[in-house]
């Protein structure tokens, strides 16, 4: 069979050819390929339209842009100016306290309703719809209800404070309540959205192990200890890590809508900045350096993240 | 003394049953309070807007009746839907046969890829704005129905949460359609598809809201008025100094309830767990 | 974990070809959007020009939205039945036009409008990027000695690069049904800053705000900010350009707002979201600063609310000065017809024609209500009786007369002046270190600043 200009066989494709006489590819290959067209569509589009813009806005930032066609090359102008500004530094101190506030917030709130929404109790249909619908609503309008709600004089919230015989305050309007107000704002929004994907995750915890636990004479708290918070560690890593991420980059659409950076720069997230400097300002050479430096924040956050939990897979070990 | 038992057990269920049905109802209300203010405001009229009143001093459907006569809102719409459909439906089968791939074969580079594609999580999207606007021009998409549909498909958001679910999945379905002489496509389109039911479906909403309500792209990418989606045509109620607070707040409700309602359909599925019969 | 090669022959080919469907289906997946790219709207030719805008195409329940919408259709129409170059209109809601990212973009991507709305807080920005055609050669020598000093700040060397359609000054609106509830007359009408103080401490109540300062930052609040300042005989930069912000003047401006807010009488947040229309009528407004655009809002959208207007007051030793706004037409020097376009911008207001005179007219008292810039057609306008009824005439007479254009200062200048007002009003600074600090950053900046003059 075999001749001194066949090319060489691996030990698994033997099993193939002695049936068919031509040289079969390995499972292992065969699963390559397999992935690799499973992997294809996405690459390819993410290639193109993450990739590229993320490639293309990190060089940006070592120009000097002047948003009307002209780029000039100042190498590490930008990061030395962004060093030096005390808005930016600002900035990034509000963006902290929001990150650090809100994330932990919106993790026990949302698991909580996941774990309150999966049981069966009557018209538990009404209350999941009830608490997603937040989300449902545009952020644009969710500003405006926002403004409605938290105005000084007429907005319920204060109407229903001065009800019980406290004062109103100026939710938006008071540099040193303005952030919480946003926060505030936020949670209600998005805790209904990782309540599903909690939910998601709570589902796919077999019944059994359930069962078992509840024969054991297991409580709630150490069934939640036992069963549930160890198999809901794929999402709860999702859930974490995602929210970290959309907290540091994703607050602009409310604060464009709410406050504008305002009460005195008390709500300006790094976020709001840089959009300020890009558009309003025109420096965009300045704003895709600050862009870049946000973007290493995250990725170091990410990377201690994914180290700490095995990028996720915990002790899958597959 | 079994019956004791159980009389004591059906009680202290009863009662946790009870406890729970009213922490969820208050906790509904605090959350949706706000989207019925918005709703019942849709009613009032421009001056009686921010009067805070729960019930409408002067009711009118009059703002409803603009909304739809004075735009074309069915356009705007039928726009959204139509592009965040294919979006969604795009979207989802891209995205969990990527994730399978991650979570399930073996190939060299696996992890590596996958942060990869997780780090196209972490862009600012202002600055990515223009070289996306740039990159998109260059393949001659801008002020299409394309435009506004192929950028927004590739997301790495569904991949990592597909990934994460996949991960989680007990082995044992796979391994039984393996012993039967499944191959890879098999195994993903009749075996894991079908069980990750609840997480497609979450996903479906998502996506098909999270496009929905999109704003910047839609209008950084089109002039043409005819493909107009519904949030920046809300944002047509606002002129130059002033807004009708009372047309947005109709606008924005119309624009809701389909949200609403294809969520109240979807919920079922999410809510659904994994189908673990029939491995015994 | 897939154990294919103990596969027995039959399911080997199933497998491959259904590896191929997918990949298959994939492809067409990715390749259907493709052709949508035809289905896309059927794009104008290559030779029109754009003319991007907030007014219109624009139908909306407003009947003065529509009137504005149809002054400048009508112009495009007329433009186009007469001109080789055809214009295009494309509108974009005002909010998103004016603060938003879809004109920066277009523009950062080279894929800027022809034609455009600019508004003079933003002009140095356009200027100093290369982006402004010159206008001159395609206006009457006329004209320019006709619009008078609201050119100046669209003018660099001599050279016009815009030209305002409107002048909009500030003035005090008030709520007069309020004003006579709280036992005030007409002659409580305040002329000083301290009176002015009085009567929004009589007016407030828990659901209405005294007197309303503009509260959120951007160059709107600072536009509003300016005539307190100016008032008081300061300014940001003195004739060489030198930044003279760290004054008697500045000081006592800021102050004045500080005072109001910390005394409850100006609200730290505007009632009503902002819509200026809506809180009146709701009841939640006593006095508010704004501008003559809101004359044609009440008369479309609350005809019977009885309002009254007055000159901003004055402080102790001060002289009366007010803002004026108001947009202008540019034509883009790096678009695709800079020539046609600068001629269209010409052609509509900048030339002694009747025609052009009459348009001019029209936008100020017909589609929306404004004090003309060009004295021609400020005086057309008034024989018409535009400026007959007593809120316009008091805005003629009283209110435009001393009034100073919005300043054109680059986005630091703008900057250091907003955080100022903010800390001060809203964050309970101390007015002397604001206005210190905020003079050191200007200084910083306009020392290496290059481009057009600041003044």
């Amino acid at each position: 069979m075999t001749s001194l200009t066949a090319p060489r066989r691996t030990a698994a494709a033997d099993t193939g050819s002695a049936r068919t006489g031509r040289r079969p590819l390995s499972r292992k290959h065969r699963e390559w390929i397999a992935a690799a067209l499973f992997l294809a569509p996405d690459c390819i589009g993410l290639l193109i339209f993450v990739g590229i813009p993320m490639v293309l806005s990190i060089v940006l930032g070592f120009f000097q842009v002047s948003g009307f066609g002209s780029y000039t090359w100042i190498g590490l102008g930008n990061y030395r100016r962004m060093f030096s500004d005390p808005l930016f530094w600002s900035s990034l101190r509000i963006t902290g306290i929001y990150v650090v506030v809100l994330v932990p917030l919106l993790f026990v709130i949302s698991l909580g309703l996941g774990l309150l929404i999966k049981q069966k109790l009557p018209g538990i249909g009404v209350y999941r719809t009830a608490l997603f619908m937040p989300y449902v609503i545009s952020l644009v309008v969710v500003g405006l209800l926002g403004k409605f709600l938290l105005d000084d004089q007429v907005g319920a919230v204060n109407r229903a404070m001065e009800a019980v015989g406290l004062s109103g305050r100026s939710w938006l309007g008071d540099p040193s309540l303005a952030l919480v107000s946003l926060i505030a704002v936020t949670t209600w929004v998005m805790m209904g959205y990782y309540m599903i994907i909690f939910l998601a995750g709570l589902q796919e915890i077999p019944q059994e192990y359930y069962e078992a636990a509840k024969l054991d004479g297991a409580g709630p708290w150490t069934t939640f200890r036992n069963v549930t918070w160890p198999l809901l560690r794929p999402t709860s890593f999702f859930v974490l890590l995602m929210s970290t991420v959309a907290a540091i980059t994703g607050g602009l659409d409310l604060v464009y809508v709410l406050t504008q950076g305002g009460p005195a720069n008390s709500t300006s997230l790094a976020i709001f900045y840089i959009y300020q400097q890009a558009f309003v300002f025109g420096e965009y050479g300045y704003a895709a350096a600050m862009g870049s430096f946000l973007v290493l924040i995250m990725v170091v956050l990410s990377a201690v993240i994914f180290a700490l939990t095995r990028g996720g897979r915990f002790d899958d070990g597959e | 003394m079994a019956s004791e038992a159980t009389r004591l057990a059906r009680r202290r269920r009863v009662s946790s049953r009870f406890w729970l049905t009213l922490l969820a109802a208050v906790v509904s209300l605090v959350s949706v309070f706000p989207v019925l203010y918005m709703f019942i405001s849709s009613f009032k009229t421009r001056a009686q807007v921010t009067d805070g009143r729960l019930i409408p001093a002067q009711f009118t459907v009059q703002n409803f009746v603009y909304v739809f006569t004075e735009v074309p809102f069915v356009r705007y719409l039928v726009n959204s839907f139509a592009v965040s459909a294919v979006i969604t439906v795009a979207a989802l089968l891209f995205h969990s046969m990527a994730a399978y791939a991650l979570a399930r074969l073996r190939f060299p580079g696996r992890e590596a890829l996958f942060a990869t594609i997780f780090s196209t999580l972490l862009i600012t999207a202002p600055v990515v704005l223009i070289p996306l606007f740039l990159v998109v021009g260059q393949l001659g998409l801008l002020d299409s129905y394309a435009g506004l549909i192929i950028p927004a498909i590739f997301n790495a958001f569904g991949i990592f949460l597909l990934r994460q679910f996949y991960i989680g999945l007990p082995r044992e379905l796979e391994e039984a359609a393996v012993i039967d002489g499944c191959g890879h496509w098999r195994v993903y389109w009749n075996i894991v598809l079908p069980t990750s039911r609840p997480v497609l479906a979450a996903l479906a909403v998502f996506f098909f809201l999270a496009n929905w309500n999109s704003f910047v792209w839609p209008l950084v990418a089109t002039n043409n008025p005819d493909l107009t989606m519904v949030q920046v045509g809300i944002s047509s109620f606002q002129s130059q100094y002033g807004a009708n607070w009372n047309y947005v707040l109709a606008a924005a409700t119309v624009a809701a309830l389909p949200m609403l309602a294809l969520f109240f359909a979807f919920q079922r599925q999410i809510v659904e767990s994994i189908k673990t019969s029939g491995l015994k | 974990m897939l154990q294919h090669g103990n596969d027995a022959e039959p399911p080997r080919p199933p497998r491959r070809r259904s590896v191929l469907a997918a990949a298959a289906g994939a492809a067409t997946a990715l390749a259907a959007p493709a052709l949508l790219t035809g289905c896309g709207a059927a794009g104008s030719g290559g030779g029109t020009l754009k003319f991007w805008n907030f007014y219109g195409p624009e139908h909306g329940p407003d009947p003065a939205v529509n009137r504005q919408s149809d002054w400048f259709t009508g112009i495009v129409a007329k433009w186009n039945a007469t001109h080789r170059a055809k214009i295009e209109l494309v509108y974009t809601p005002p909010q998103i036009y004016q603060n938003g990212s879809k004109l920066p973009t277009a523009f950062a991507a080279g894929e800027g409008p022809d034609i455009f709305l600019l508004s003079p807080g933003d002009f140095l920005r356009y200027y100093n990027g290369g982006v402004l055609a010159d206008l001159t050669p395609h206006m009457d020598k006329a004209v320019i000695a006709d619009y008078g000093t609201s050119l100046a700040s669209r003018t660099v060397d001599g050279k016009v690069y815009a030209l305002p359609m409107e002048v909009e000054p500030l003035a005090m609106f008030y709520d007069v049904g309020a004003w006579e509830k709280a036992g005030l007359s007409e002659g409580d009408i305040p002329t000083t800053w301290d009176e002015m103080l009085d009567r929004g401490d009589k007016l407030r109540s828990n659901t209405r705000a005294g007197l309303i300062f503009e509260t959120g930052p951007g160059y709107y609040q600072n536009f509003t900010w300016y005539p307190w300042m100016w008032q008081g005989g300061g300014d940001v930069l003195d004739k060489q350009g030198d930044v003279s912000f760290d004054s008697k003047a500045t000081r006592q401006a800021l102050q004045l707002w500080s005072d109001a807010v910390r005394h409850g009488i100006a609200p730290r947040t505007l009632p009503a979201a902002g819509d200026v229309i809506g809180a009146f009528q709701g009841g939640n407004v006593g006095m508010w600063q704004q501008g003559i655009w809101n004359v044609a809002s009440f008369k479309a959208a609350a005809p019977n609310f009885r309002y009254g207007v007055f000159k901003l007051p004055v402080p102790p030793g001060g002289r009366y000065v007010t803002s004026l706004g108001g947009w202008s037409f540019c034509a883009n020097a790096k678009g695709r017809n800079p020539e046609a376009a600068a001629e269209f911008c010409g052609w509509a207001l900048g030339t002694m024609e009747d025609d052009c005179i009459d348009r001019m007219v029209d936008w100020c008292i017909g589609a929306k209500s404004d004090i003309a810039p060009r004295t021609s057609a400020l005086e057309r306008g008034a024989a018409k009786g535009g400026y007959d009824s007593a809120v316009m005439k008091t805005f003629k007479d009283d209110i435009f007369p001393g009034g100073r254009p919005e300043p054109r200062y680059p986005p630091v200048v703008y900057k250091a002046i907003s955080d100022a007002i903010q800390g001060t009003m809203l964050g309970g600074d101390g007015v002397a270190g604001a206005a210190s600090r905020a003079a050191q950053s200007m200084a910083a900046y306009t020392k290496s600043y290059k481009g057009a003059s600041l003044v």
